[in-house]
Formats: C-alpha cells, structure tokens, sequence
C-alpha cells in the first residue's frame, strides 16, 4: 500500500484526538480549533506542521508551568498521539491507557487502538499488537477495518497459528487492494499449512486478476511466482508453467518466474524448451539469486542433452561469474563492518523529521546499496534505521543545546551584573523616599483635617488667592483711617463688610465639598502610600530573593551542560549499538548471498569434475 | 505493501528449498536460491526481533530522556532570557482567513522595530487550523508601551494587502502574553486585525 496512507493515517489520529472535546462541527474538521490557552495553541503550530519534537517539548514546558488548563485532556491525549507519531509508542500506550478508557468517544478510542496496534505490528511487538486490537470495541471505519483483520490475520501467521489465520481470512468478502493481500497472504498461510489445493484457489484468483494500479500488479505476479513454486513443489509442472507464464517478463518477480518455468519444463525432460527461460536469465544482473540458479540450471540441462563440452563451458563461466560477485560481496562487507556506511545514510538524510512517519526508500548511490536493497523491504532494518536516525537526531538536538548553553552562562552574567549595578542606586533612591516620612505626614494631614472639620474652619480650606483677598480685607479693616467718624469711611467700612461677607458666605458654603475633595485626595494619597509600601515589601523582597534566584539558575545553568555531555554519551553509545546491528543484519544479508555463491561454485565444481570424469572415461573406453 | 514483503512470497519459497530435480547430472534446488533469499529475510524479522525488541526500549527510554532534557532547557533559556516580570510574548492567530492571506507581520514596539516574520505556507495552514505563533518575546519595563503590528500579504481578490495596528500596552509587574489576531469581517469582506491581551 502506498507508504502515504498510514502518514496521514496517524496525523488524522492525532487530528481525531485532539478534536475530541470539541464542538460538534470542529470534530468535523470545519473549522479550527479554539484555542483558549496561548501556548495550547503553540503546540498544535508545530502539531499542525507535523514537527513533532518542538510540538512535544512544549508541550511538556507549558504542563509543567500549568499553562494548559483549559485544555488539560485535550492537551494529554494530543500528547499521547504525538508520542505515537514520534514512534515513542510505550509513552502512547501508557497515556492512552489512562484516557481512553471513559472519556472519548467509542470511535476515536477504537481508531487509536488500531493506530497503536499497528506500530507495534511493525515494530514487532507481536503480544502488544495483538492488545491493542483485542481492545477495539466497536466498528472501525470502512478502511481501518479491512487494514485492522489484515493485521489480525497478519498477527495470526506470525505466531505460527495458520488455522486461525485461515479461519480468517477464508471469509473475506472484500474487493479491495486490502481483501488482494489477504488472500494472498491467505494463500500463503494455506501453503505453510500444506494445503496447496486450497492454496491455489485463492493465490490462483489472485494470479488471474486484473490489476488497476502497480501495485497490485506486482501483487498478482508474486501470487503466480508463490503458486507457480508450489505447483513445482508439488510435483505438478504443468499448472507451475502455466501459472509462473502469467508473470510480466519485465518486473521485479520475472527472473524467479523464468526460472521456475525452466524448472517446469526441465522436470517434463523438455530441457531445450528450460534452455530458453534459463538463457533470457543469463543476460540479466547476476545480482538476482535467480539468475545465479540459472547459471548452473543451464550447464545441467545441456549435459541432460548430452552437450557435455558446452555445459563444461557454462559450469567454468558460472565459477568465474561466483568468483567475481564473491569478490564484490566481500568488498561491500569490508565496506559495512568499517561502519561508514551508515552514517553516510544518516548524512544522506535532511533530518527534517523523526519518528514513525519515516521510512528509507531509497539507499546512498554506491556499489554496496545494490546488494541491500531486500533489506529495506524488512521492517527489522527499517525500523533499526529509523531509531538510528531518531538518535541522531536527538544527538544533534544536543549539539545545538551545548552550544547556546555558552550562551545561558552569558546571559546569566549579564543579569547578575546589570543587577549589581542598579542595586546601590536603587538602594539609593529607596533611602532618599522616606516612606516612613510620607506616611507620618499624611498621618498628619489626617489629623489637621480632622480638626477644620470640627471646628468648621472654613478659612483653613481657602485657597491662597482667597487667603490672600481675605488678609486684605482683614488689614483693611484695621486701618485707622476707615476709623474715622466720617461717611466716607464708614461708606468705605460696609463696602469692606460686604466684600469680607461674601468671601465669607462663599468659603464656608464651599467648605463641605472643599473638605471632601482634600478628604478623597487624602484617602487617595494613603492608598498610593499603601501600594508604595507594598512595591517597597516586593522590591525589598526582590532584592533579597534575587540573589537567591540568580544562585538557583546558576546552579541550574551549570547543571545543564554535564546533563548534555551524558545524553549524548549515552546517545552515542546507543548510535553505536544501533549501528552494531543494523551492520549485523546487513552483513548477516550478504554473508548468506556469499554461502549461496559458495554452495554453487561447489556445485559447479563437482559438476565440471563430474563431466571431466565421463571425459576421460569416454576417452579411456575409445580407440 | 509490508505484509507480502516480510512474510508473503519470501516465507511461500522458503517451503522449496529442499527440492531437488533429479537427473542424470546434479542440479541445482530449485528455487534455492530465492529460498535462500527467504530464509534470510524470515531470520531477519524473527531472530533479529528479540535484539531490537531491547534496544528499541533503551532508544525509547533514551528519546524521552531528551524530550524531558529539551523541556528543561527550553523553560531555563526562556526563564534567563525572558524573566516573568518583564515577559512579553506576542502571539500571531487567525481566524477564517477568507479575505487576508498572511505573508508577514512585523512588529514595532515604542518606534523601533523588534520582529519581522514571513510565514512559510505550511505555517499558515497550522494557524488557519488553529495554531498560534509566538512571533516575538520582549523583556518590558513596566508602564505603557506602543506596539505597532504591520501585516502584510493578499487580501480580497488577490491585491497586495498591507495594514497596521496599534495598541498600547499597559505592562504591570508579571507577564503578559498578547495576541494579534487576523478575523475575517464578513459584513465588509474585508480582513480585520485585533491586538488584544491574552486572558
């Protein structure tokens, strides 16, 4: 199946959990998430570009900060999906294990079973993939469900269990690329089991049908390859042939399909007829085991025509042909056990992304890549190459980090000098204030208007234009000459008792609002003293803890950098070990190809020594 | 497909390899060699699966090592760098996002110039779905600030859009998280742009 499907697959789980708790019609995908907390909503920006690793690191900072409250379950089960996207599938499975059980809905607590069931499929944790399958309880969508019993079934085979597997798969009503690999795989549970005649029901359906992609067309030449060997298996050469004919001559399977119809023919005695096959192998890449059989299947069938002088030929061009891939192989095994190879691989890569989605498609151009190319249909070495480069990556996370943490110690300098210099000006200012000061003297201020207020001293509310008009007034009044028994003075005294009325009336009419006002300016002088005093407890606080604080992330910032220095000693010890079996597996591949070279050049050499022998025995018996 | 590569073909072939033509000269088994091939691969998913059964749990083990080391390096860089007293981030959001598509936003704070973002089409696709970008951290002293946000990029009928916002912050004792956020005003077709703190 196309490699896409299961990427999307897991992003739209990752999607479907996220969108859980929310609204109907967000669920559906219509519209964007509500983000109610700023850095939820920073997770799902990295989420939503599948970078996973920035999306779970702050993730994991925003939890730890309870920056997340208002999407504290949301914010979990979208961790455990990114877990599972990161290929971290313990950390998932723990997770999903705790959340899924009550409070999501059926279908997306099924789907994520399904999801979690798979990875562990491939990452061959049989007994956990099976699990996780076990717990899905309801009706998964159409095409999770035909992937869901492929797997089952695929579970089933691994085991050992092929009646089970047949069990299932023999009721399959699906017409779809899923239902062509059940029976095929179906078809090959039934050979295992040595039933070939049920086997060729379902691997002959699937050989004679009409594929509308590559894919499936790859899928029905392997079935008639599969069909075509246990017809050969089974003594029956004539359905073998006419089964391994349906192969395409140019594809992946044709050199084992040509070869097997040569085998048809040659256990009917029509050796000419196995020539023909065998003779197309023998210009192909001698690269393909089957090309290599028919190096020494050629020599075989002209000796059974009795051309001994040109099977003798064939048997030394074979031993040549071995001799000179031998040599190859040994110097692409050289290659690997040096250990470069894979790192050449790794530097092959961007290392744009991690995780599950991941998958080598292709292997760096060099004379090794061409042997290995099986290896990268196994899930052993793609998974082993995934965890590799995941390492890596974190690795060169790592080196990222160790070089800014130079940078933390800076910083911290910085602050602790900036904090150095202001704390005497600072200390200064606070000194100069006088808080105490100010407050005795709103005290004060308190207490003088309480007593204007009591005694109704409506002058001490005047302003200084008034006081000064009312001093005038008064010193006019003293004067001696508006004593005078005159009417001029005395015209002049009631102007001067008029004007000091007034201000009078107006001042002790206005004292009510003007003892008010300086009342409220005075509450809020006290209320300003009081924030005053309270940023002076912070500041003093400040001052205090600062130091403490700035020793704290000291230690923190020297804690740091010997943290770095073990993860990636220990991640190179892991990349290390990676690499140990990831060659293992790669030489262990090559090593067999050698043997087989081997077993054939020997073969070959008893055979050319064979035909020498009836030479010289020929020779011996003639004239 | 998998399922036919690991265990498929290659596993059916490995029931042939001790079959042998037999014939005045010795042949070749056949199929020997593709059963070869399969006995290599079958050995490979199953032998090899206990070895990297252990050492994927040490490179889980190891991974979530580092995720938990990158959380505690990443709150240590932002507590050394951006002290919650004077802790400002800026956080670009949209909403729809109809009638404005983002190219960039640039950022001014009390005349001068402090960020300037141009968005990656995959990042405008994580914020119409709903992501936020933090677009900026400030350290601020505490009292007002003017803060200008310039959003560039096409708006309705695909015509070079340009437009700013302005607001003051009031910036107290702790952090302050602000966002600015891109609507879509239907009444108008036309986008709109808010700066607004994060409750």
């Amino acid at each position: 199946m196309p490699n896409a499907r299961p990427m999307f697959a897991m992003f739209g789980i990752g999607c479907a959990l996220l969108s859980m708790s929310a609204p109907p019609h967000a669920a559906a995908g219509e519209r964007p998430t509500v983000v109610k907390d700023a850095l939820y909503g920073e997770v799902l920006f990295y989420f939503y570009q599948e970078d996973f690793f920035p999306a779970i690191v702050r993730l994991l900072a925003a939890r730890s900060q309870s920056k997340l409250d208002h999407h504290r379950d949301e914010s979990e089960l979208l961790l455990g999906g990114m877990y599972l996207s990161y290929g971290q599938h313990r950390e998932a499975a723990a997770i999903f294990e705790r959340l899924l059980a009550d409070n999501v809905q059926p279908e997306i607590r099924d789907r994520t079973w399904f999801f979690l069931a798979r990875i562990w499929k491939q990452r061959g944790y049989l007994r956990q993939s099976a699990g996780a399958l076990d717990r899905i309880e309801g009706e998964l969508p159409e095409n999770l469900r035909r992937e869901a019993l492929m797997l089952r079934a695929q579970l089933l085979i691994d085991s050992g269990d092929y009646d089970a597997a047949i069990d299932l798969l023999d009721n399959w009503k699906g017409k779809t690329e899923w239902a062509s690999y059940a029976k095929f795989n179906l078809g090959v549970a039934l050979v295992r089991s040595g039933r070939v005649d049920a086997a060729a029901r379902m691997l002959g359906e699937l050989g004679g049908m009409k594929p509308f992609n590559d894919e499936l067309a790859s899928l029905r030449d392997k079935a008639n390859v599969a069909l075509g060997y246990a017809y050969l298996q089974n003594g029956r050469p004539v359905p073998a042939k006419r089964t391994l004919q349906r192969v395409r001559l140019e594809g992946p399977f044709s050199n084992k399909a040509l070869l097997g119809v040569g085998w048809a023919d040659a256990e009917t005695g029509a050796f000419d007829r196995a020539l023909v096959p065998w003779m197309e192998l023998r210009r192909r890449d001698l690269l393909d085991s089957a090309v290599q059989e028919s190096m020494l299947a050629i020599p075989y069938a002209l000796a059974s025509l009795d051309s001994i002088s040109q099977a003798a030929d064939h048997y030394l061009h074979a031993i040549e042909a071995f001799h000179e891939e031998s040599g190859r192989l040994d110097r692409t095994i050289d290659h690997i056990a040096s250990g470069s190879f894979f790192n050449e691989i790794i530097a092959d890569d961007p290392l744009d992304s991690t995780g599950w989605y991941w998958r080598m498609d292709r292997l760096p151009d060099g004379p090794q890549s061409r042997y290995l190319l099986h290896l990268l249909s196994t899930h052993a070495f793609q998974e082993g190459l995934k965890n590799l480069r995941d390492l890596h990556y974190s690795h060169r996370n790592l080196e990222n980090w160790q070089r800014r943490v130079d940078v933390f110690h800076s910083m911290l300098e910085t602050r602790i000098e900036a904090f150095e210099h202001r704390l005497p000006r600072v200390q200064n200012a606070l000194r100069r204030a006088d808080l105490d000061g100010m407050v005795d003297r709103k005290l004060e201020f308190d207490a003088v208007l309480n007593d204007i207020e009591r005694s109704r001293d409506w002058l001490a509310l005047a302003t200084a234009a008034e006081l000064g008009t009312w001093g005038e007034i008064t010193s006019l009044e003293s004067t001696p000459a508006l004593a005078a028994d005159i009417p001029e003075a005395a015209d002049i005294r009631a102007k001067v008792a008029l004007l000091k009325g007034v201000l009078q009336w107006q001042l002790e009419k206005e004292f009510k609002e003007r003892a008010w006002r300086i009342r409220r300016e005075l509450r809020r002088t006290g209320e300003a003293l009081v924030e005053m005093q309270r940023a002076r407890r912070k500041i003093d606080e400040s001052m205090r803890r600062q130091p403490v604080e700035f020793a704290e992330l000291s230690q923190r910032v020297a804690a740091v950098l010997p943290r770095i220095e073990a993860m990636q000693s220990r991640l190179e010890d892991q990349m290390a070990m990676q690499r140990s079996y990831l060659r293992s597996i790669a030489i262990d591949e090559l090593d067999a190809q050698k043997e087989r070279l081997a077993a054939y050049t020997v073969q070959a050499r008893f055979a050319l020594a064979a035909i020498y022998d009836i030479a010289a025995t020929v020779g011996e018996a003639g004239p | 497909m998998n399922f036919a590569n690991n265990s498929g073909l290659l596993a059916a072939l490995l029931l042939f390899a001790s079959t042998a033509i037999l014939a005045q000269n010795t042949p070749p088994a056949i199929g020997a060699a593709t059963a070869a091939e399969s006995s290599m691969a079958a050995l490979i998913e199953s032998g090899s699966r206990d070895t990297f059964r252990a050492l994927d749990a040490d490179v889980q083990t190891l991974k979530k090592e580092v995720l938990d080391l990158n959380r505690d390096l990443f709150l240590l860089e932002e507590e050394l760098l951006f002290p919650a007293n004077s802790q400002v981030a800026f956080f670009v959001s949209m909403d729809v996002g109809e009638y404005f598509k983002l190219d960039s936003v640039s950022l001014t704070i009390d005349g001068k110039e402090v960020a300037n973002y141009l968005y990656t089409d995959r990042e405008v696709d994580a914020l119409l779905r709903g992501g936020v970008h933090r677009v900026h951290m400030a350290n601020l002293k505490t009292g007002e600030h003017e803060l200008i946000a310039v959003f560039t990029g096409q708006g309705p009928h695909a015509r070079d859009y340009r437009r700013g916002a302005t607001v003051k912050i009031d910036k107290g004792i702790g952090a302050k998280y602000l966002e600015l956020e891109i609507n879509d005003r239907v009444s108008k077709q036309q986008p709109e742009f808010e700066i607004r703190e994060w409750e």
